[in-house]
């Protein structure tokens, strides 16, 4: 990854990993990928065997499952944000599940997830997911209890809490 | 108490992003309509395979008898799979009785059997329906779900 400037260079260079336990899902997943001209997809069933592809393969990419055993795509995304093993604590992940339960999905964005996505899968949305990453990739925000991507989507003018960041006029900083 | 320390914001650019000629390709790749219409082609090919593994998980959760995780771990797999298979309701039911059973343990309540059985039911049904049949399970699918709306408020109020 980074700034890679190589005449003639094109994304079929770029490498993805799909993390999901159901085959079905696992083989659609790679299936839009390489429609997509990806050329080097691979596959893990769970968050382990995921991690040891991440560090063999080092993918640019992840496609995640949230609910998997015995490591579920929360336990992953917690281990490469922030594990000293982790090759990558700055790859995009995007979460894919059909949970609706508002605590799971805010407990895998407190994990660092990137995207989400929510099933069913289309390729519309899934490319949209893919587009937001390149085009508009997020700040890293390291704090205590959390790494990852800035969790802030928006910028609210009228925001009368704490001010905790670096960035953050040095005044706010001093009179909290 | 103890004073948090201020987050460090690292911007992308000090950190590695896809980028240069690989962004643009990809960028270029994901708006290209042919390309969206292969990959829409690849979703389509695969829905009578993901309707046979909805039918799997139904099966399989209508044998699981009263073992109330191993209904929520199959109902999950089917609200997962049931949208790609063209299967609507089935996902609408399915996503009820998981969000159902989810805020009941959290709450650390019993589940109602009848309902559970009603959800159960009314899945089967609709996974092995025709599409006329599956348009009627949406229906079902809303009833459950006040249902289940009720049932959640009634043990919040209790």
């Amino acid at each position: 990854m980074g700034e890679r400037t190589m005449p003639g260079a094109t994304f079929d260079t770029l490498k993805a990993l799909v993390v999901e336990d159901n085959v079905h899902m696992r083989t659609l997943l790679r299936s839009l990928l390489l429609a997509l001209g990806m050329k080097q997809v691979y596959e893990a069933s769970n968050g382990t065997e995921a991690f040891i592809v991440l560090r063999d393969k080092r993918p640019d990419l992840i496609l995640s499952d949230l609910s998997m055993k015995p490591v579920d795509g929360i336990a992953f995304t917690r281990e490469v944000r922030l594990s000293e093993a982790s090759p990558n604590p700055y790859i995009p992940i995007i979460m894919i599940t059909g949970h609706t339960e508002r605590h799971r999905v805010e407990a895998a964005r407190d994990a660092g997830v990137t995207e989400f996505l929510a099933k069913p899968i289309t390729a519309q949305n899934l490319f949209l997911r893919i587009a937001e990453i390149v085009e508009r990739p997020r700040p890293y925000v390291r704090c205590s209890g959390y790494f990852g991507p800035d969790r802030r989507r928006h910028a609210e003018e009228d925001y009368a809490g704490p001010r905790r960041r670096h960035s953050d006029p040095k005044d706010d900083l001093e009179s909290r | 108490m103890t004073e948090a320390k201020p987050a460090i914001c690292i911007p992308p650019g000090s950190y590695p992003v896809i980028a240069g000629v690989e962004a643009i390709g990809l960028l270029r790749a994901l708006r290209d309509p042919v390309v969206v219409e292969r990959a829409a082609c690849a979703i389509t090919g695969k829905v009578e395979e993901m309707r046979l593994a909805t039918l799997d998980h139904v099966g399989r959760m209508e044998q699981a008898g009263a073992d109330l995780c191993t209904i929520f771990a199959e109902a999950h797999e089917i609200r997962g799979l049931a949208g790609n298979a063209g299967l609507t309701a089935t996902r609408h039911i399915a996503n009820g009785l998981c969000f159902y059973l989810d805020a009941l343990w959290r709450a650390g309540a019993k589940a109602d059997p009848h309902l559970v059985e009603l959800h159960l039911d009314a899945i089967a049904r609709a996974a092995r329906a025709e599409d006329e049949a599956t348009r009627l399970g949406e229906e079902v699918a809303n009833e459950l779900a006040a249902l289940v709306g009720k049932r959640l408020a009634d043990l919040k109020a209790s």
